[in-house]
């Protein structure tokens, strides 16, 4: 028994130890943790150069990962990205500070129209960084007529040519928007409508994939893809006389991911700083340059690339935008839509 | 096990072994028949890392089409310092991890082997336990411990993770190079003078080593390409290949992810050849398997 103690005490003092190290807090350094291909390495440089402060930049593959990073309550992350339904969670588990926007100077940068969204309302959490869309990618090759609207993926002459994003709320939104129905209906009998239009669409679907979506359509495995823009947008800038970009008439999802500052930040200061740093115009025209997202800052336009302004794929034009909607928290509507996706899956 | 074939410690397979026939033509048939089998299965286990290496030297920026050869990926690679922080960070904690388990799991072996102490049944239960537990409570577990304890998520973290799940395998591999050991050889090595230390080192250590490097190997393959555990409690710097190309699926898989498998794989041959090396090394006493 008494060795047993002597072991336990040694482990505790041991982790002490670990703990110890682990633990110091450094003035110098910023702990980023965003997407994969969402900062190019020439802004980092240029931001240590005028802070002197040393940036470690870790990704993540989900928000949902983001999520239980946060909740463990001992990751030193300064700045994360989540999109803007993880915005929302975020911010109800208590898990992003309020910002100081009097050390924002740049903030007034943003246009108006991408803030104040409702997953935080008055903006005190979150900085837009980069916005997008949930489209269709398509052959011009394989369909030549003039593409417009959802009604592609339903089409039985496309059929076994379609893929599908293997995601519930996004075939949900295609289904709904086709219909003339918000894509955060909660309507039951419009969610059986969608429902029943999607169930008919699986024999044309050839697979549902949110991985590969754009490698498959380059490949010519599929002739229409749905899926998120900014994947889409490199391959059709490498292919732009096969494949193209449209969000279709009748709208269809807007997803935006913003930086934020978790609670438990060490070094606010410097998180601070780096927001600020990212929405000067040049700096933030760099990033949209080299990174081919759309940014929410009106005042870089003037130096991104015209080509990048003028594709369709990343700024989408504003008639298109205002059909376009932010999926949010249905509440129990989303268990009725669980059922159907089961039961479409296991048709 | 995704890594199965890492980890053969037995000498390679040098054709089939049948015994000896009574007439020629069916020796024949079964000859040719398990043949066909064996190249079926090497096949079958080398067929998809055969499409990964070529398609890393593939021009075209989607895997799946073939567009001429180059070494563009690799270059692309070489720039990608991500991706090689993460390379370095999956060495780091492989080895880290492989050193420290091989040594914790090793000791477990020899004491559960030598000792009888009160709750050795329930010793060797726990033993097992992380084998069993499903990857995704003992990552849930170990997030839930570290923020309890306020141990601040890193590369410690990680590789302490990794320890937990990977002890149990060195221990149970070295356990079973224990059961057919000889003890007199010990005795003898007593006998003529050395001391427990010198006994262990140049007795019981290089008889138990082929086990020892078996769980070695076991803990390196785990442990780099785990991605459920790690994914739970990494932390500031800590990002692992396997995190790492999850991360790049959100933006589409490149070649790139090709090309660094491809370097990966190199470097697991080596180490295993390094490995069978070490334990076909003569001047030894007894017979190794």
């Amino acid at each position: 028994m008494k060795r047993c103690l002597t072991i336990v005490s040694a482990l505790v003092l041991g982790l002490g130890l670990l703990t110890g190290c682990g633990g110091k807090r450094d003035e110098k350094v910023l702990n980023l943790f965003i997407w994969t291909e969402y900062l190019p390495d020439s802004v980092i440089q240029k931001f240590t150069e005028r802070t002197g402060i040393k940036v470690n930049y870790d990704t993540y593959d989900s928000n949902e990962a983001l999520l239980e990073k946060l909740q463990s309550g001992v990751a030193d992350y300064d700045v994360v990205c989540p999109s803007d339904y993880m915005v929302s969670i975020l911010v109800s588990e208590g898990l992003l500070q309020k910002l100081d926007f009097t050390q924002l100077k740049n903030f007034g940068n943003l246009e108006p129209k991408f803030l104040d969204q409702k997953f935080d309302p008055k903006n005190e959490h979150t900085v837009p960084y980069f916005w997008g869309t949930t489209g269709l990618g398509y052959n011009k090759q394989k369909l030549p007529g003039v593409v417009d609207s959802w009604a592609v993926l339903f089409d039985e002459q496309y059929q076994g040519r379609i893929l599908m994003l293997d995601d519930m709320r996004e075939c949900f939104v295609a289904a709904l928007k086709l219909l003339g129905y918000s894509l955060n209906e909660t309507d039951p009998a419009k969610l059986a409508q969608a429902a029943e239009l999607l169930k008919k669409q699986k024999g044309l679907v050839q697979t549902y994939n949110s991985g590969d979506f754009a490698g498959l359509l380059a490949a010519g495995d599929v002739d229409i893809a749905h899926g998120y823009n900014g994947q889409l947008a490199k391959v059709v800038a490498e292919a732009p006389d096969k494949l193209a970009y449209i969000m279709p008439k009748e709208g269809g999802t807007l997803w935006m991911d913003s930086l934020c500052i978790p609670i438990k930040a060490r070094n606010v200061a410097a998180a601070h700083l780096f927001l600020d740093f990212v929405q000067e115009p040049e700096i933030n025209a760099e990033i949209v340059n080299a990174m081919h997202y759309a940014s929410a800052n009106g005042a870089a336009k003037a130096h991104i690339d015209p080509a990048i302004l003028n594709d369709a794929a990343i700024y989408p034009a504003s008639e298109t935008l205002a059909h376009c909607e932010f999926i949010e928290d249905i509440g129990d509507a989303v268990t009725v839509m669980d059922k159907y996706w089961t039961e479409i899956k296991a048709q | 096990m995704a890594n199965g074939e890492n980890i053969e410690t037995t000498p390679a397979f040098h054709g089939p072994k049948v015994p000896a026939p009574r007439g020629a033509a069916p020796f024949q048939w079964e000859r040719g028949f398990l043949t066909a089998h064996s190249w079926l299965v090497y096949f079958f286990l080398y067929a998809p890392i055969v499409v990964l290496i070529v398609l890393s030297f593939n021009d075209g920026r989607h895997a799946a089409n073939w567009e001429g050869f180059s070494f563009r990926w690799y270059a692309k690679l070489m720039e990608n310092k991500l991706l090689i922080k993460s390379v370095k960070n999956s060495l780091l904690i492989a080895g880290a991890t492989t050193v420290l388990s091989t040594i914790v799991g090793t000791l477990a072996a020899l004491a559960l082997a030598r000792f009888s102490f009160r709750g050795k049944g329930g010793t060797q239960a726990l033993l097992f336990l992380p084998i069993i537990i499903p990857e995704i409570v003992l990552g849930a577990a170990l997030v839930t411990f570290f923020g309890t304890v306020e141990m601040r998520l890193s590369i410690w973290t990680v590789i302490l993770a990794h320890m937990v799940f990977t002890v149990s395998y060195v221990a149970i591999v070295v356990r079973a190079r224990l059961s057919g050991f000889d003890r007199s050889l010990e005795e003898a090595a007593m006998d003529l003078g050395a001391g427990p230390l010198e006994t262990f080192f140049r007795v019981t250590f290089p008889l138990i080593l082929p086990g020892v490097v078996a769980g070695a190997l076991l803990v390196f393959t785990l442990s780099i390409d785990d991605y459920v555990i790690t994914s739970f409690v990494a932390g500031v710097g800590s990002t692992t290949l396997p995190l790492q190309i999850y991360s790049m699926i959100k933006v589409g898989v490149t070649p790139e992810v090709n090309a660094v498998s491809t370097l990966l794989l190199l470097l697991t041959i080596i180490m295993i050849v390094f490995a069978q090396r070490l334990q076909q090394a003569p001047g030894e006493p007894g017979e190794k398997k």
